[in-house]
C-alpha cells in the first residue's frame, strides 16, 4: 500500500471509528452500572436518526445558506440527542426497572432488551415506512481539506469533531462530577454504593439517558453520512457492541479505543482483503485481542467503569 | 380464584389475538357476483422491507389486470386478489408461499418477485402444482433447479449482465471495470455474467462484494477511484446503491457508472440526490410511460393508484393478463395443473413484449434496455445492445 493510499483509508476509518466509539459508550455505560448488555441500544441510535430526520425535513429550505446550515446541524444534534435520551429513559423505565424491582435473573433482562429492540424497530418501520429515507440536504458536502492527498469532507469532519467533543465531555462528566462519582461507585460495588447514600435508581436512569444522548447523536451523524432506515441500528449496533467488548466492557475509554480500532480495521480491510471481509476482519481482531486479554484492551477487572 | 387468574392471563392474549387478526388482510371476494365461481390470483413479492417500492409497483400491476378483467364482465368466473408478502427475503418466502398454496381458491401465483425468495419457495410451488410466473426474478440459476411450476416472464440476468458488459466494452471502451455486487443471489448472479462477458471482451475486472446495509461506503468508493477503473457496475438494490453513489461522488469517481434493475427506481434518485445524476440503469423492462403501445395502461394505472407505473408494473400487468387469458379457455372447471400446462405452452402478445417459455420455463428472448438519470428523472434510452454498437 502506498503512503498516499494509507491516508485515503485512514480518514474514513477514523470517522467511522469515532461513530462506533460513541455508540459503544452507550453499551459500556449501562454495562458498568448494571452488568447487563442493553441490546435495545441500537434502537436508541435508530430513533435518534429518525427524530432528527423528521424535524430537519420540515425545517430545511431548498438551498440553505452557510449560517442556516450551521444552525440546522445544531438543531439536528440537539433533536437527535433528545430523542435518543428519551428513548433510553423510556427503555429503562419499561423494560428494565420492573424486572430489577422483582430481582429477575440476568438472562431475563437480556430477553427483555431483545424484545424491546424488536418492538421498537418494527414500530419505526410501521410508522416511518420501510424504505430508507435521505437526510435533507443541509450543506454541500464538499471536500474541505486534504490530509497528505486524502480528501476530508465536511461530514467526516463533523463526525469526528462531534464524536471527540462528546467523548471528552463524557470523560469529564464521569470523572469530575457528583453524578459521575455515583456511576463509578455503582459500577464498583452497587450494595456499598447504596449504603453510602447513592440513589441507585436515579443513577441508573441517568446513566441510560447519557448513553441515549450519545447514541441518538450518533444516529443523526450516521444518517447524515448515509441514510436513515428502520433497520439502520442493527449492523452498527453489533459492531459497537463488539467495540465495547474489545476495549473492555464497562470501561469508557476502552469503548472509545475499541470503536476507533474497529473503524480502522474495517476501513483498511477494503484495500487489503476486500470489502466482503469487513465483519470477518473486525471479529478476527476482536477474537485475537480477547485471546490474550480476555477482559479487553483496557479492561482491568470486568465490570469496573472508567 | 382460579377463574380470575385464568381471566387475567387470557384477557391480554385474546385482545392480542384479536388485534393481530384485525391487522391481517380480510377476505374481500364477497362471492355475491351472481354466484359465479371465484378464482384467486396471488402475488408474492416484497410488500414490506427495504425493497417494498419495487414490490408494490408489481402488486399494482397485478391488481389492475384483475380489476379490469372483472370489469369487462365477459369471464365465466370472478377473479380476486391474494397478497403474499415475503419482504424480499428468502427466510420469509416459504411461509408466504405456503399461505398462498393453502388457499384453495388460488389458481395461479404471479411471482415470487425476487430471485432469493424464488429459490426458497420454488419447490413448494412445484409440489403444489401451482404456477409461479415471475414478472421480475432474473437470476439465471432459477430455471436450473428443477422447479416444475416456475415460469419466467422476463429475460434473465444474462441479458442485463451481458448488456452492461457490451456497453462498457464497446461504447465506453473501458479497459478496466470496477464491479460491485451486494452478495445477494441476484447481485452475485448478475455480476458473474457481467464479469465473464467483460473478460471475454478483454476488459480487466476488479470485483468487490459489498454486503447489503454496509454502514459506510467510503472505503469501497475510495478503492474504486484508486483502482484506476474507467467504468463501474453496481449489481444490487437502490437502498444500497444510493449511499454508494453518494460516496463515489465524494471520492471523486467520475467515470461511467451502470446499475441493474434492482436500482432502477425513483427511490434511487430520492436517496442519492445529485449523486445519482448520470448513472446508467439497465432493465429487461421497458419504460411504461414512454413506450407508445402502453399509453392506455399508464393512464389507467395513474387513475387507479394516483402514481406513475414503476419498474415492472407493466410486466406484472402483462403476465397477469396472460394467466387470465389461459384461465378463460379453461372456464369454470380449471385446476391448478391444467392451468399450469396451459400457461407453460402459451404464446401471448402483451403490452411489453411477446411471452413464451421454453421447456425449463425460461424466457427465450435476450433483450435489455438502458435508462439514464438525467436532471433528477430516469430517462429511457433504448435497447442496450443497439446503443452499445452505435
Amino acid at each position: 500500500m502506498s503512503p498516499h493510499e494509507f491516508w485515503d483509508y485512514l480518514v474514513p476509518g477514523v470517522a467511522l471509528g469515532a461513530l462506533y466509539a460513541v455508540i459503544a459508550i452507550g453499551y459500556t455505560l449501562v454495562y458498568g452500572v448494571l452488568q447487563l448488555i442493553n441490546f435495545a441500544h441500537s434502537e436508541v441510535f435508530m430513533l435518534g436518526g429518525f427524530g432528527s430526520l423528521i424535524v430537519l425535513t420540515s425545517l430545511t429550505p431548498a438551498h440553505p445558506s452557510a449560517p442556516i446550515s450551521v444552525l440546522l446541524v445544531l438543531v439536528g444534534l440537539v433533536v437527535s440527542a433528545l430523542c435518543g435520551g428519551a428513548t433510553a429513559y423510556g427503555l429503562e423505565k419499561v423494560a428494565y426497572r420492573p424486572l430489577r424491582r422483582r430481582g429477575a435473573p440476568k438472562l431475563v433482562f437480556l430477553i427483555s432488551a431483545i424484545g424491546a429492540s424488536f418492538f421498537l424497530y418494527n414500530l419505526a418501520g410501521k410508522l416511518f415506512g420501510r424504505d430508507p429515507l435521505p437526510m435533507p440536504h443541509l450543506y454541500d458536502n464538499n471536500v474541505v481539506l486534504t490530509v497528505f492527498g486524502a480528501r476530508v469532507t465536511i461530514t467526516q469532519l463533523l463526525l469526528l469533531v462531534c464524536a471527540l467533543l462528546m467523548m471528552v465531555g463524557l470523560d469529564l462528566l464521569v470523572n469530575r462530577t457528583r453524578l459521575g462519582a455515583g456511576i463509578r461507585a455503582l459500577a464498583q460495588d452497587p450494595e456499598t454504593a447504596s449504603l453510602m447514600g447513592v440513589d441507585t435508581d436515579r443513577v441508573i436512569s441517568r446513566t441510560f439517558v447519557i448513553g441515549g444522548l450519545l447514541g441518538g447523536v450518533a444516529g443523526f451523524l450516521f444518517g447524515l453520512n448515509t441514510q436513515v432506515s428502520f433497520t439502520m441500528g442493527f449492523n452498527p449496533g453489533i459492531t459497537a457492541f463488539a467495540a465495547a467488548v474489545l476495549g473492555g466492557v464497562g470501561n469508557i475509554r476502552g469503548a472509545m479505543l475499541g470503536g476507533l480500532l474497529l473503524g480502522l480495521v474495517e476501513s483498511f480491510n477494503v484495500p487489503l482483503f476486500g470489502e466482503e471481509w469487513r465483519y470477518v476482519a473486525a471479529f478476527v481482531v476482536l477474537v485475537g485481542v480477547l485471546m490474550f486479554r480476555p477482559a479487553g484492551i483496557l479492561g482491568v477487572k470486568i465490570g469496573r467503569a472508567a | 380464584m382460579l377463574h380470575r387468574r385464568l381471566l387475567r392471563t387470557a384477557a391480554p392474549l385474546i385482545v392480542g389475538a384479536l388485534a393481530l387478526s384485525a391487522c391481517s388482510k380480510s377476505d374481500d371476494d364477497a362471492g355475491s357476483d351472481g354466484g359465479k365461481k371465484v378464482y384467486r390470483i396471488a402475488y408474492q413479492g416484497p410488500l414490506t422491507g427495504e425493497s417494498s417500492a419495487l414490490g408494490v409497483h408489481m402488486e399494482n400491476g397485478v391488481k389492475l389486470a384483475i380489476k379490469q378483467a372483472n370489469a369487462r364482465g365477459d369471464l365465466p368466473f370472478t377473479l380476486s386478489y391474494a397478497a403474499g408478502d415475503d419482504a424480499g427475503s428468502a427466510d420469509q418466502s416459504p411461509a408466504a408461499a405456503q399461505k398462498i398454496i393453502d388457499d384453495d381458491k388460488v389458481i395461479a401465483t404471479i411471482g415470487p418477485a425476487f430471485s432469493a425468495p424464488t429459490k426458497a419457495a420454488g419447490e413448494l410451488y412445484s409440489q403444489a402444482g401451482l404456477v409461479a410466473l415471475t414478472p421480475s426474478a432474473s437470476s439465471p440459476a432459477l430455471t436450473t433447479l428443477g422447479f416444475t411450476s416456475f415460469l419466467r416472464g422476463i429475460p434473465n440476468d444474462d441479458a442485463q449482465g451481458g448488456g452492461m458488459a457490451a456497453y462498457l466494452a464497446r461504447k465506453v471502451k473501458a479497459r478496466k471495470v470496477f464491479l460491485v455486487d451486494d452478495k445477494t443471489e441476484y447481485g452475485v448472479g448478475l455480476a458473474g455474467v457481467a464479469e465473464a462477458d467483460l473478460k471475454k471482451a478483454g476488459v480487466q475486472v476488479v470485483h468487490e462484494s459489498v454486503p447489503q446495509k454496509t454502514p459506510d461506503y467510503t472505503a469501497v468508493a475510495t478503492a474504486a477511484r484508486n483502482s484506476g477503473a474507467d467504468g463501474l457496475i453496481y449489481a444490487g438494490f437502490y437502498a444500497d446503491a444510493a449511499p454508494f453513489a453518494k460516496k463515489l461522488k465524494e471520492a471523486g469517481f467520475d467515470k461511467p457508472k451502470i446499475a441493474s434493475d434492482g436500482t432502477n427506481d425513483r427511490k434511487f434518485i430520492d436517496l442519492a440526490g445529485d449523486a445519482s445524476e448520470g448513472w446508467l440503469l439497465t432493465c429487461p423492462c421497458v419504460d411504461a410511460t414512454v413506450e407508445p403501445g402502453i399509453k392506455k395502461f399508464t393512464e389507467d394505472y395513474r387513475a387507479e393508484f394516483k402514481v406513475d407505473p414503476g419498474t415492472y408494473s407493466a410486466e406484472a400487468f402483462d403476465v397477469t393478463n396472460l394467466v387470465i387469458e389461459q384461465l378463460r379457455t379453461l372456464g369454470t372447471d380449471a385446476t391448478r395443473e391444467a392451468l399450469l400446462d396451459k400457461v407453460r405452452h402459451a404464446d401471448y402478445k402483451g403490452l411489453t413484449k411477446r411471452f413464451r417459455f421454453d421447456d425449463k420455463g425460461e424466457f427465450p428472448d435476450r433483450t435489455a434496455f438502458l435508462y439514464r438519470v438525467e436532471s433528477g428523472r430516469i430517462a429511457y434510452q433504448g435497447n442496450i445492445l443497439t446503443l452499445a454498437a452505435s
